[in-house]
């Protein structure tokens, strides 16, 4: 076989200093009697198995390294004249770099894991990737690394509980991310003095730092695509072992209104669906505030018409407006935690009772106002528009507020509250970043970092 | 870093908060008598002054104007120099704040108490006002960003409507070569004194570049603002009615009629525009008043988050002590007390602008 000279530059030793900083790297050397042989690869993106049966075990069962390499060479898959980039490009894909004597191999095994992925559950879209973060963190390396192929995605391994031992992996893009923001986060998680770690929302709230908070500050999802994409914009990506879900930050209130199927669908249709959701928030936290305003307090606000018509379904109902909006809103409360915990045969029973029996009869009894009923189905449907169940959960407490405002001083009340919780948002950071403001998208589209949208 | 839009949204949030803070009862006082003229006199020496200030701030990079003084002037002027000033910025809340409370009573709500609604707007204010500048910003920026377009529509609305007269408008124009009137002049000049915010503001623009075309902006906003600050409500009214009402410009919203909406009259959607508006201005005076104020204080050495508050809340309770006692006034004190206030504040500014040059002036020969 002619002597094949690879090319000046392409070594394991190269390989692994432009993967530096990969926690999955693994450089193993092997020695038999005569011959060594020198092994790296991604842990998370190649085949084990395939490794130790075609490129380990060969290696002690042949008598010289002459002959493993002429094996490795008729490898399928097995490469030997690439250059830099395409080496990286091979390694990320799923390849080990072998050193056999003088000469280099790059051997394909590739690792798509596929059995043990699970669909999305809470954050599903319409048409798009429907792989979702599993409770095996090899598996969600192996799911992010196959989306990011860069040798600039970086993974660092930490341990977090005493007792729990949660493995931890902290991902990012080390050419786009903000290193004070890395930094922090490791501060933060250095720190943390925790015993048991189960789930990636728990963790949000012991990095998060403030006592009382009323809106999410990381994004826990699901989603591997999303991970994907907030990397890309130089976000950090936090994933524990037995978790499920990824956690990632530095979030703004933008983030949670941002849905993954916005960038499948056309740029017109991604804008509307996003202005739908805006106004959504918008329906379910003011509508019951403001039915209490118009009706106790400044009935004239409203036509005339619409005046009455409220009036009329309410002619019947014994108790002032915020009496029967309160009692309505938690019986929605009670109907979406109760659907939530019942077994999934049962389900549909709460739905039904709660849904048709209890609107109806209450309507009839006189109990609540139609309109009530109606202005109650809004309220519940618009606030689960929300593409993130921790901002939609937020959400569904601040109506609260606002109801609790518009009872002591109507409509007075719902613009003071307004005001007041545009400014604690405005306050709020989110590891260094405003958390909240006008033109966000623009000027985080307009940085360096933007290539992630697109 | 702040980017130089939130200069522009300060001197825009004091230009369009004039109406509750009685300039168009003063221009339209002196309708025969020459507000007219003064307005573009106002525009051209509002203008210079903001020019003025915002040269001679810039100077003084990421610094507020306690910095400046403890760094230039004699140790005893400090302290006086920073309380009269302190106290023009609560004023300057408090009348908005108290015409506010006034107008939501007259309009909204009759049957609330007057206490009840005072004391929700301290409540937010005060929450508010302790909010770090940078945020207050952008508080500003959204507010503005909610109220502006309700406010275009409620003026655009105001100004095609039938009913509107434009004969009185043109009526009242053939007062313009009267000789401009001094009251006038100085409650229209109220439309640009934004810029004095950056009093304390000037700690969060780190490089604040203007070009001569913002200052072109800055003059028109003012000009297009007053001028229909002054004759929206006469076109309403008539040339000679328009002196029965105290707030004007809510009267006349109360006369325009949605016909293609719930809300059918145009109050309501004029007043929740402004009462955002109202509301973030006076954070955000108070704001600036309370840092000049706090400036006093020694600075605390260590552990200063706790002795800090106690500072500040007893600056605020201060404001709101002075706000609750000052909901004695009528509706005639109140005017009154806020026509000295545009006249007292003309001078203020003056007056800062001056010690900011002389500030200026030591740096300068200090560092020769």
């Amino acid at each position: 076989m002619v002597e094949q000279r690879h090319k000046p530059g392409v070594s394991p030793e190269w390989i692994q200093e432009q993967l530096s900083g990969f926690a999955d790297l693994e450089h193993r050397k092997l020695q038999a009697s005569s011959d060594e042989a020198e092994l790296l690869y991604i842990k998370s993106v190649t085949d084990g198995q395939s490794i130790s049966q075609a490129v380990i075990a060969p290696f002690y069962e042949m008598d010289s390294g002459e002959a493993y390499g002429a094996y490795l060479g008729g490898l399928p898959g097995s490469h030997t004249e690439v250059d830099g980039k395409q080496a990286l490009e091979l390694m990320l894909g799923g390849s080990a770099c072998i050193r056999s004597g003088s000469r280099i191999f790059i051997c394909e095994l590739p690792k798509a894991e596929a059995g043990a992925v699970r669909e999305t559950v809470t954050e599903s879209v319409s048409q798009g990737p429907s792989d979702a973060l599993g409770e095996d963190l090899t598996v969600n390396l192996n799911l992010i690394r196959r989306r990011y192929q860069s040798a600039q995605l970086k993974l660092e391994m930490t341990v977090i509980g005493n007792i729990s031992r949660t493995k931890t992996a902290i991902l990012y893009d080390e050419s786009r991310v903000d290193h004070r923001v890395l930094a922090e986060l490791k501060e933060r998680l250095d720190t943390l003095q925790i015993d048991v770690l189960q789930a990636a929302g728990e963790l949000d709230k012991y990095i998060s730092g403030d006592k009382v908070r009323i809106f999410p500050k990381t994004i826990v999802t699901e989603r591997p695509d999303r991970v994907v994409f907030n990397l890309a914009e130089g976000k950090v990506a936090v994933m524990l072992d037995t978790a499920g879900y990824a956690i990632i930050l530095p979030a703004i209130f933008n983030d949670f209104f941002t849905a993954m199927d916005d960038k499948i669908h056309l740029p017109v249709v991604g804008r509307f669906l996003k202005l739908l959701r805006i106004l959504g928030v918008v329906l379910t936290l003011w509508l019951p505030a403001l039915y209490v305003a118009f009706t106790s307090y400044n009935p004239e606000i409203v036509r005339v018409q619409i005046a009455l018509l409220i009036a009329g379904s309410r002619a019947t109902v014994p108790y002032p407006s915020f009496v029967e909006v309160l009692i309505m809103l938690l019986m929605m409360e009670f109907l979406t935690e109760a659907s939530l915990r019942l077994p999934r045969a049962i389900g549909p029973t709460a739905t039904t009772v709660g849904g048709l029996i209890l609107g109806q009869a209450a309507t009839a009894a006189g109990l609540v106002g139609n309109i009530m009923i109606i202005l109650v189905s809004v309220v519940a449907i618009s606030n689960f528009m929300i593409p993130l169940n921790m901002m939609s959960f937020s959400i569904r407490v601040l109506k609260y507020f606002f109801i609790l405002a518009a009872i002591a001083t109507g409509l007075v009340g719902v613009v003071c509250c307004l005001v007041g919780f545009t400014a604690y948002l405005c306050s709020q950071r989110s590891f260094g970043q405003p958390y909240f403001k006008l033109f966000a998208l623009e000027s985080a589209g307009s940085g360096k970092k933007g290539s992630g949208e697109k | 870093m702040t980017k130089n839009r939130y200069y522009f949204w300060l001197i825009l949030m004091n230009s369009l908060i004039n109406i509750v803070n009685f300039v168009p009862r003063e221009l339209i006082d002196g309708r025969f008598t020459g507000a007219q003229a003064s307005i573009p006199l106002a525009v051209a020496a509002g203008t210079l002054l903001t020019l003025l200030f915002t040269a001679v701030i810039r100077k003084f990079p990421g610094m507020g104007v306690p910095e400046i003084f403890t760094a230039t002037l004699p140790k005893f002027t400090v302290p006086p120099l920073l309380m009269v000033f302190g106290l023009l910025w609560c004023i300057a809340g408090l009348i908005t704040l108290l015409s506010f409370v006034d107008i939501t009573l007259r309009f909204i709500s009759p049957d609330t108490g007057p206490l009840l609604v005072l004391i929700s707007f301290l409540a937010v204010v005060c929450f508010s006002v302790r909010i770090d500048s940078h945020s207050l910003l952008y508080t500003l920026e959204m507010m503005l960003g909610i109220s502006l377009p309700l406010i275009v529509y409620a003026t655009i609305k105001a100004v095609m409507t039938p009913s509107f007269c434009w004969d009185s408008v043109l009526q009242t124009f053939t007062y313009s070569l009267h000789a401009p009137n001094w009251h006038s002049f100085l409650a229209s000049t109220f439309s640009f004194s934004g810029y004095i915010n950056l009093a304390i503001f000037n700690r969060v623009f780190q490089q604040l570049k203007l070009k001569p075309f913002h200052f072109v902006l800055v003059a028109l906003q003012g000009l297009v603002v007053l001028l229909l600050s002054l004759f929206v409500p006469i076109g309403f009214f008539g040339t000679a009615a328009v002196e029965k009402h105290i707030y004007t410009w809510f009267s006349t919203a109360d006369s325009i009629r949605i016909e293609t909406f719930i809300i059918e009259r145009m109050l309501f959607i004029f007043y929740m525009a402004y009462l955002t508006l109202s509301l973030v201005s006076i954070i955000i005076h108070w704001h600036v008043g309370k840092e000049l104020l706090l400036s006093l204080f020694p600075a605390p050495k260590r552990k200063a988050a706790k002795a800090r508050k106690w500072q500040e809340a007893s600056i605020l309770a201060g404001f709101c002590a002075a706000a609750v006692i000052l909901m004695r006034l009528d509706q005639y004190e109140l005017n009154t007390f806020g026509v000295i206030f545009l006249d007292v504040r003309w001078y203020g500014e003056i007056a800062l602008l001056l010690l900011l040059l002389y500030c200026y002036a030591v740096t300068r020969r200090r560092s020769l």
